[in-house]
Order: structure tokens, then sequence, then C-alpha cells
């Protein structure tokens, strides 16, 4: 087994408010609560950005948590997947216009799945997970096919063939 | 004297459920002096009720403050906005929004202590008082259509009426939640485990908090009877329904806990008798005054005392609006506490004074 296969069966959560009312983090820990139990799935919620595939984000992203928000965005390993928890993380809701707030975590970091809602219901924030789940696959794929390319020849047409590139460059050179 | 060590927690952490950054100078374990820095939240929601919605709109928007307790901010600002209209509401409005009031407090004293919990390193009596807490969920649910954010209380009233089935069952899931809270009661008071991290810690002497100018559980807990239910008769009636003033004396995180507890008696017994003497009457006085003068409103949220002042000037927008939230109160206190205890404990404490730090941010 590889670290891929693990990563699928259980991806950890990393949860941050920038700057919402709470109701989202509370729904957040009733799905880590026994009625819905997100660790079905497999899920945990960790502190520590380093270890976690997913990104639970509430909030309208104040303009003094979003240092932090990217911050902890970058330290994130890759693949990872963000959720966006709410109305108010989705597009700013209720705040938006506010003079401290901005629009909705997209306008700092990529955004993968939406979850509407103000405030979200524990139901709709594990089907966004679950989302986010097939999404962190595709990604991994996608990390692994890089590497792939390098190594086979591609068939099709129109595609640089990266294994005998250098030979094809070579007389060319000369 | 040993050497000594700055370790930051927060913004972002697992014990924490909101950005909240206290700079902790630690000696041999020993938290000698605290900082805290409280405001990465501010949204600017003051700024937003006086210029960008109407005063009518407000009782929404100052729901988004805070979501444990936004049925406390709804009730506030209509309470003000009514004293700037001079209204008076129905009286089954005030009986409604006093059990929305109570419901709210029962699930978040039940969240506070699960926190507490997992934050004592006692995962399994988190999974249960979480386990236990769904039931008020629901019942908000069937009372106000949504789980959090309830918008349950709007000028001149409130929007939905408590039908009898929901009634019934509310008295009902009361009944079986009963041996659950003495569960819960004898888990938190007899633990020997629990007891090890809780006793003693975090704690505040009466006098400190007089100073400090503690509100809510914190203060009871050190021994300050100070309630806004005790206090005012004139907005919504406490006392008629059976409110009663619950102290601790030894101000740490396990008096904390026993306050927390014994008051969801208080509010259980609270919600009872509401259902049972529930008076018939309109659910709403409409009327279509604009607010004119000045206000101040003081109720009790889960956390403490909240505070309004409203300044309207005959026009759709207010003046001026004012929050004073519980937590602000309490962050001196909050400092001041942790010195003289572990480090390894500081999250446990810090879940124990129940922070809500988007009320006091805004
Ligand atoms: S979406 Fe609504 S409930 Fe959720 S954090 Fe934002 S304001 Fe609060």
């Amino acid at each position: 087994m590889n670290l891929a296969s693990y990563r699928k069966k259980s991806p950890w959560i990393l949860h941050y408010n920038a700057g919402g009312c709470n109701g989202c983090d509370i729904e957040i820990l009733a799905c880590l609560g026994p009625k819905y139990d997100i660790e079905r799935f497999g899920m945990i919620n960790t502190g520590n950005p380093k270890q976690s595939d997913i990104l639970l984000v509430t909030g309208p992203v104040t303009k003094r948590s979003r240092e932090r928000l990217v911050e902890i965005y970058a330290q994130m390993p890759e693949p990872k997947v963000v959720v966006s928890c709410g109305a108010c993380a989705c597009t700013g809701g209720v705040f938006r216009g506010m003079y401290n707030c901005e629009g909705g975590v997209d306008q700092y970091i990529p955004v993968d799945v939406y979850v509407c809602g103000c405030g979200t219901r524990p139901e709709q924030i594990i089907d966004g997970v679950v989302q986010a789940l097939g999404i962190l696959e595709q990604k991994t794929k996608a990390m692994e096919v890089s590497v792939r390319l390098q190594k086979e020849p591609l068939k099709e047409e129109g595609q640089i063939n990266r294994r005998n590139i250098a030979d094809q460059i070579k007389p060319a050179l000369s | 004297m040993g050497r000594q060590y700055e370790i930051p927690i927060g913004a972002q952490h697992i014990s924490l459920l909101e950005p909240l950054h206290f700079k902790f100078t630690t000696e041999n374990e020993k938290i000698v002096a605290t900082e805290a820095n409280v405001y990465y939240v501010h949204r600017g929601i003051e700024q937003a009720c006086c210029s960008k919605f109407k005063f009518r709109q407000v009782s929404f928007v100052v729901g988004r403050v805070c979501g444990l307790c936004s049925i406390s901010h709804t009730t506030a600002y209509s309470q003000v906005a009514e004293k700037l209209l001079k209204i008076e509401i129905p009286l089954r409005a005030k009986y409604l929004r006093m059990l929305v009031i109570e419901l709210d407090r029962i699930h978040s004293h039940l969240l506070c202590l699960s926190h507490v919990a997992e934050n004592s390193g006692f995962e399994a009596l988190f999974m249960k008082t979480m386990q236990y807490r769904e039931f008020s969920m629901e019942l908000l649910e069937a009372v106000c259509g949504n789980r959090i954010q309830y918008d349950f209380s709007i000028v001149g009233g409130v929007a939905r009426d408590l039908k009898p089935q929901v009634a019934q069952s509310i008295l009902e899931r009361l009944k079986k939640f009963i041996p659950q809270l003495d569960e819960l009661m004898d888990i938190y008071k007899n633990n020997w485990t629990l007891s090890l991290k809780n006793k003693g810690a975090g704690a505040i002497t009466k006098e400190d908090a007089m100073r400090l100018n503690v509100v809510g559980p914190f203060a009871r807990a050190a021994g300050l009877a100070i309630d806004v239910r005790n206090e005012t008769e004139d907005l919504l009636p406490w006392k008629e329904v059976g409110f009663e003033m619950i102290t601790e004396t030894s101000g740490d995180v396990y008096a904390r806990n026993m306050v927390r507890l014994r008051e969801l008696y208080v509010s259980i017994r609270i919600i009872e008798n509401i259902i049972n003497g529930l008076p018939e009457s309109a659910l709403i006085t409409e009327t279509k005054a604009f607010p004119d003068g000045e206000a101040t409103v003081r109720l009790e949220a889960p956390r403490g005392e909240l505070f309004y002042y409203a300044k309207g000037n005959k026009t759709q927008i207010l003046e001026r609006l004012k929050i004073k939230a519980p937590t602000f109160s309490n962050v001196a206190a909050m400092a001041e506490a942790f010195t003289g205890n572990e480090y390894g404990s500081a999250p446990a404490i810090i879940a124990s004074y129940d922070p809500c730090l988007s009320c006091t941010a805004r």
C-alpha cells in the first residue's frame, strides 16, 4: 500500500474560522459528534496544517485573518482540497460589503467545494466533504500522471514525447 | 528564577473554535504572564447596522454576530428597538422569547462542557456530551425552523408560533433528558481523572472577579451573584417562570462546570413552566413608527450580560448601535486567571471560559 491509498481512506480535516459567526463552526463540531459522525469516513479533526488534506473554512475572511488563512493553505501539503462552509464563506453573505471583510474565501485561495446555507446543516457539510473526497482522489491521480508522462512515450497526436526529446534536440543543436 | 519561554497558542489551534491568540510566558511549565489578543474576527457589524441596513433588518444582521447565542442578540436588539419605537410587545411573544433563550442556553452550556472535556483529554466524555446535546438542537429546529441562526425575535414580537405538538414534544424530550443530565453531572462531579485536570485550575478569587468586572458563569463560579435575569423584570418576567441564582465558591474550572450543569436544571424548569403556563395572545405588535431617542437594554446571554445601546433619529436607519458582548468584559480576567497554572492545562482553562470572540470583536 502506498500513501495515496491511505489518503483516500482517511483524509484529515483542518478547520479554520476566518471571521464567521461560529454558527457553522459548531455545526462542524456537531459533525464530529456521535449523531453525524464523520469519523466513519475516516476523517478526524487535526490542528496541524502539515498533516491535513481537507481545509474547512468558515467566515467571510476578515482583513486580519486573511494572512493566516493564506499561510495555513500554503503550509498544507499537496494534494489539498478547500471546502468553504456557509453562505458567508462562499460569497460574503450578510457581511458582504462591511468595511473589514472581503467577499468570501475564494478571493484568496482556490475553493473546490462550496457548501451553502446560513448556517449550514451537518448533512450539507458531510455532503460537501464527501464531494471533496472525490476531488482529492482526482487531484492525487493528476499528480501521479505528470510522473508517468515522463516515463512512458505518448501515443496520441500533438503531444510531446518527453522520453526521446533529448535525442531529437541533440542533432539540431550540434 | 528559571529561564522564561514564550509560547504562543493560536490563532489557529486544535483546541480553539475561533481565532484567538494567547501568548504565555512560562517558567518551568508554569505560566507567569499572559497576553490575550482577541480581535481577529472584527467585521464591522455596528457600522453596517448604522448605514447599510434598515432598522427592521438589523435584527437579522445582529443574529450573525454570534452563532451560539444568536437568539440573545436578536432579542436584545428587538427589545432596544421596541424601546425606541415605544411599543409594548404581546405577552405570548415575551414567553416564547424566554423559551428559546433557555433552549439556546442548554445547547450552549452543553457545548462548552463538552469542549472542556475534550480539551482536558477526555474524548469519550466529549462524545457523550455532544450526543446528549443533539436533542436541544432538534428542539430548536422544531421551534424556530433552523438549527442555528434562529431569527426568532423580530422587532415587535416573534416570527413563529409554538405549535401544541411541538410543545408536547419539548416536554417529553426534557423528561428524557433529565436522567442523562444526572449522568453527566455525576461524571463531571466525581470522575477522578477529570478532577485532576479541572480542580484548582484557572482559579480566580471573588475579589479579583469583582475587580476585573467578570460576568456570567465565570463570575458565578467565583461566588459573585450577578445575573441579569435576577435584576431586570421590565422586559422579560424571569422570576415569574422560576429563575434561581446558582453560585459556586472555588472559581476554578470545576466550579464553572458545576455552575453550567446546575444552571441546566434551572433552564429545564423554566422551559417547563413556560410551556405549562403559556398565555394566549397575538404574536406581534404592528407599528408604523420610526425609532427615535436613545435606549439601552441588558440581557443575560449564556455567557453573561449582553448590553445594547441604540440611538434613532426618526429615519429607517439607526444613528448608532453599540453592542457590548459578555466575553468582552471577561478578557482581562481570562488573562489573569492563567497565572500560576501549568501550561498543559491551558487548553482546558480556555475552553472553560467559554470565550465567544465573534461576539467580542463583532
Ligand atoms: S454562514 Fe451564517 S451561520 Fe455560518 S458562519 Fe456565516 S453567518 Fe454564521
